[in-house]
């Protein structure tokens, strides 16, 4: 599981829920859009925005007609739910995801990180 | 039946440009054309230079399809939120009102396929969108924003950026000026008389846990005061009665 590049959405993954979503790449699960249409499939990546990308998925709009689709990205604003699979262990999972966002961080902080992303401080 | 519009391409921030392409408009085949996706829209010209341009917040969600029961060709497949019958940017937005409030009737949505002749630009396209869309993000979603003074978490823990912060004792001092250290030391006076004071007037009210030894000492203090006090009174009651006397 990555954890973004961007700082700006780290921070943002770390003060908000989206975090357990983010938690939930590599799972197959069922996400309810805001139409009443569903989509079920493996969870590519979930940014801080909360926009969902997953794969190999199988879409029923909300005429009940299903169809195939390799990759499908929704819009955070057409999400209504995400199913979290019954196995998953929800405390652990963002307690995991915070760990990654630190470790990157002091990873970075330690002055061990790569250099070239540093802003100089004039 | 679509209506295209002659607009100009986007001039910038394009992050991907494809020949090629056939649009299909909710059924509608439109002919092969141009798609251009930029951080601003995914526009489509045909070869005639009319085209429609789509607005990111309008996209509700954006697919590769290979399953050719929905279209007998691998594509890409875009979800628009709105009818459009492509009119400008302007109205679309209008048009795109409170599709929360119309949860229960079916809300207006476009379907529009982008179908390659070649089928590997399709993964390049799609993340293109995935990319320009996270640059869209919902501005009604206030969770995601935060209050305050923003400062970057991380760039602050590395010292790259100046935080608000109070100087310590010697930075502090250093910076105070003639009269700041003048105020400074008035201050101090005056707290140091209230401290003393402070164990003068605590009639038996006493912290447990004060070092008996400072309060001791003050008090010790208290009691020389006062036994001097009283040695003077009784040497002036002495003084008085002997004169008295003589008298």
């Amino acid at each position: 599981m990555e954890v973004s590049h961007s700082i700006r959405e780290r921070t943002i993954a770390e003060n908000s829920l989206v975090i357990l979503l983010q938690g939930l790449q590599g799972e197959v699960t069922t996400v309810d859009l805001r139409d009443e249409s569903t989509a079920r499939g493996r969870v590519v990546n979930v940014d801080a925005f909360m926009n969902v990308r997953l794969e190999e998925v199988l879409y029923r709009d909300r005429r009940g007609r299903l169809s195939q689709l390799a990759d499908l990205f929704i819009t955070a604003r057409n999400v209504r739910y995400v199913h979290i699979p019954d196995h998953v262990d929800i405390m652990e999972t963002i307690q995991t995801q915070l760990t990654r966002i630190r470790r990157v961080r002091n990873f970075a902080g330690e002055k061990r990180g790569r250099k070239e992303y540093l802003k100089k401080k004039n | 039946m679509v209506n295209l519009k002659n607009v100009s391409p986007p001039s910038e921030g394009i992050r991907c440009n494809q020949g090629e392409i056939t649009a299909v408009w909710n059924g509608e085949g439109l002919g092969p054309g141009t798609l251009y996706i930029a951080e601003t829209c995914v526009s489509w010209f045909d070869g005639s230079g009319m085209g429609f341009s789509l607005k990111y917040p309008s996209i509700s969600l954006h697919a590769i399809s290979r399953d050719f029961t929905a279209y007998p060709g691998e594509h890409l497949y875009v979800m628009v939120n709105t009818k459009l019958n492509d009119k400008c940017a302007e109205e679309e937005d209008n048009e795109s009102t409170d599709d929360d409030c119309n949860a229960d009737s079916i809300s207006p949505v476009t379907e529009i396929r982008f179908v390659p002749s070649d089928k590997a630009t399709l993964e390049p396209m799609f993340s293109a969108i995935s990319e320009c869309q996270a640059l869209h993000p919902d501005p009604e979603d206030s969770d995601s924003d935060f209050e305050g003074d923003e400062y970057d978490v991380e760039e602050a823990e590395q010292g790259q950026i100046d935080l608000p912060t109070f100087y310590n004792f010697e930075e502090g001092l250093s910076q105070l000026t003639l009269e700041g250290q003048a105020t400074l030391e008035r201050l101090e006076g005056m707290l140091a008389d209230s401290a003393s004071q402070k164990h003068h007037c605590m009639a038996g009210v006493r912290p447990e846990d004060t070092p008996t030894g400072c309060c001791n000492g003050i008090s010790l203090k208290c009691i020389r005061m006062w036994s001097a006090l009283l040695c003077i009174c009784t040497w002036v009651m002495f003084i008085r009665a002997c004169n008295g006397k003589r008298k």
